[in-house]
């Protein structure tokens, strides 16, 4: 009996939860000019990829889709390489003032996006950075959480790999090629989603940055198109692409994302 | 301590080692840490510090930038909307903060309690954390239209209840948003509770069974107790986050009706981007930081010996 009660509840929540996902999808192949006056308007009586067609003849929404995938991939790589050499040199390396230095990362790690976004916006006017991709990549080449993380994750290994391989005569920099990065590809892979899912879904930045509609990332673009009346087969076709390398992500690298929230949480 | 001492040693050995020894092993450091500083400085430490000279400013984007003094600061004191701005969002943590960190807790237990395709399920209840604000608020609009053809509204007609405004009614449209917010993130919350819940030993739940203690109190006596870390943390992220709410306000309400879902972000957005007043945005987001720097404050001084026990 008790069993049961769970399990209704299960699918209850998984169905509450799966729900808008379900319209979305849904909507999205029906073709439809203006919400009807029908809760369930977005059932489609004859599928089509209509929608889809329209978007991807559309010039504008396949600009944007581009758009996010050049702010997303050249951070996503740096992040990962950059993130997993700091880590190391963090959690190996001795040098003066090491310790001052981390704590400064970590104390500025509080101060809030939306207070750094006035000045960048101020700097970037005078470096000529708006509306162009600069404004999005150049800050996000490396970030303090991806080293926290590797720091954390390259703390746990002994040194004794990184010793024999010196006493062989090998430099750090082979060393860090030929050892630890290979050692701490798991954590290099949590860095990699965090970043990927951080800038793809971005709106906040990109919204200040971008003021041409086309250099508008999908999620500004999508923003653009929200609730006006006459799209919301497109809107439901240009939600669902959006998603769909994010739903690709998830489905591949879910274990890296949960694992890297409980590094940063419970350390 | 003795981990302290032990790097300190292997440092001055390494000071007296030949400069080309020294650079082999540290080459990377030099390499890399020094281009990484500098962008540092660059893009956090220059802006954190700018923006603070920014609020004594008046800075126009284009003609020249006087020297304001305190004018902006005590604006703020007076602004009646920016106060506002912030009873709302305190109000939005409110509606925001407990009910996250209730269903998490609940998604956490029925995960946990050996249900069949609990990693599946672990998946569709984390799913609205990776996706876009944007996809979820164009979501959010459609579910809660305000008419009589909006989906909640056709739910819970079935209870009887009259159609309801939502976005439209200012006594309703930050719980609309809230509501958002918790279901796009009660997923993370369920991962920490999950953690939680596999940390506590299993023989304390044998004991209690032994002792013929009832489910309920076995939750409440060890289970919740026994979470008490996880609490106070997921407490902490989930209050800072909902100081930073502005994508939803964004995308769905515009701030309104009537200014009531107008955030300090959101705020902050309209004064600097929409009202080009760049200094009076720069002082709502050094009140926004004051406030995230208490709360991360009070994290530090508890969390740091709380968690020891993981």
């Amino acid at each position: 009996m008790k069993k049961i009660i769970n399990y209704l509840l299960l699918f209850l929540l998984a169905f509450c939860f799966l729900l808008p996902f379900l319209i979305m999808v849904l909507g999205s192949l029906k073709e439809i000019e203006y919400a009807l006056l029908d809760p369930f308007f977005w059932i489609p009586d004859n599928p089509s990829l209509n929608n889809y067609l329209y978007i991807f003849r559309d010039g504008v929404f396949m600009r944007w889709i581009f758009n996010s995938v050049v702010i997303t991939v050249i951070p996503v790589f740096s992040q990962m390489f950059l993130c997993a050499i700091l880590g190391y040199i963090f959690a190996k390396k001795q040098f003066p003032g090491r310790e001052t230095i981390f704590w400064v990362f970590m104390a500025v790690i509080m101060i809030p996006q939306q207070l750094l976004i006035i000045p960048k916006y101020i700097m970037f006017a005078q470096f000529e950075w708006i509306n162009t991709y600069w404004a999005l990549i150049v800050p996000e080449l490396w970030g303090i959480m991806g080293v926290f993380l590797v720091r954390q994750f390259l703390q746990g290994i002994p040194n004794d790999f990184e010793e024999a391989a010196y006493i062989d005569g090998a430099n750090d920099v082979q060393i860090f090629f030929k050892i630890i990065l290979p050692l701490s590809l798991p954590v290099v892979a949590t860095v990699g989603t965090f970043s990927f899912i951080s800038n793809w879904n971005d709106l906040f930045q990109p919204l200040i940055f971008m003021t041409q509609e086309k250099m508008y990332p999908v999620t500004v673009g999508l923003a653009s198109l929200l609730g006006k009346e006459g799209n919301f087969g497109i809107e439901m076709a240009g939600s669902a692409l959006s998603f769909i390398p994010t739903f690709l992500i998830f489905l591949f690298f879910q274990r890296y994302f949960t694992e890297g929230i409980q590094m940063s949480g419970l350390k | 301590m003795t981990l302290k001492k032990n790097n300190q040693n292997l440092y001055k050995k390494n000071n007296k080692l030949p400069f080309k020894e020294r650079f082999r092993k540290n080459a990377i450091v030099y390499l890399f840490l020094f281009p990484i500083l500098i962008h540092f400085a660059i893009f956090q430490v220059f802006p954190f510090l700018f923006s603070f000279v920014l609020t004594f400013m008046d800075w126009k984007i284009i003609g020249n930038h006087e020297w304001v003094g305190l004018k902006h600061w005590m604006h703020f004191f007076q602004d009646k909307l920016a106060w506002k701005a912030l009873w709302n969002t305190f109000m939005f943590s409110v509606y925001y903060i407990i009910p996250t960190m209730a269903l998490g807790l609940i998604l956490a237990l029925i995960i946990n309690s050996g249900v069949r395709f609990a990693g599946f399920f672990k998946g569709i209840f984390f799913l609205p954390v990776v996706t876009s604000f944007v996809i979820i608020a164009g979501l959010w609009g459609w579910l809660f239209r305000g008419t009589e053809s909006g989906l909640i509204n056709w739910i819970i007609a079935f209870f009887g209840i009259d159609p309801q405004l939502f976005l439209a009614d200012s006594s309703q449209a930050l719980l609309v948003l809230a509501g958002l917010s918790i279901f796009k993130v009660a997923g993370s919350t369920m991962i920490y509770y999950f953690a939680g819940l596999q940390s506590i030993p299993k023989e304390l739940y044998e004991a209690a069974k032994i002792d013929g203690a009832s489910k309920s109190k076995i939750f409440w006596k060890i289970t919740f107790p026994l979470l008490k870390p996880i609490h106070f943390y997921v407490a902490i992220i989930t209050t800072i986050g909902s100081f930073q709410i502005f994508d939803s306000a964004y995308l769905l309400t515009g701030g309104g009706p009537n200014y009531a879902t107008t955030t300090i972000v959101f705020y902050l957005y309209q004064q600097g981007f929409t009202n080009l007043n760049l200094s009076y945005a720069a002082v709502l987001s050094y009140a926004l930081f004051f406030i995230i720097l208490i709360v991360s404050l009070i994290q530090r001084k508890y969390i740091g010996k709380d968690t020891a026990i993981y």
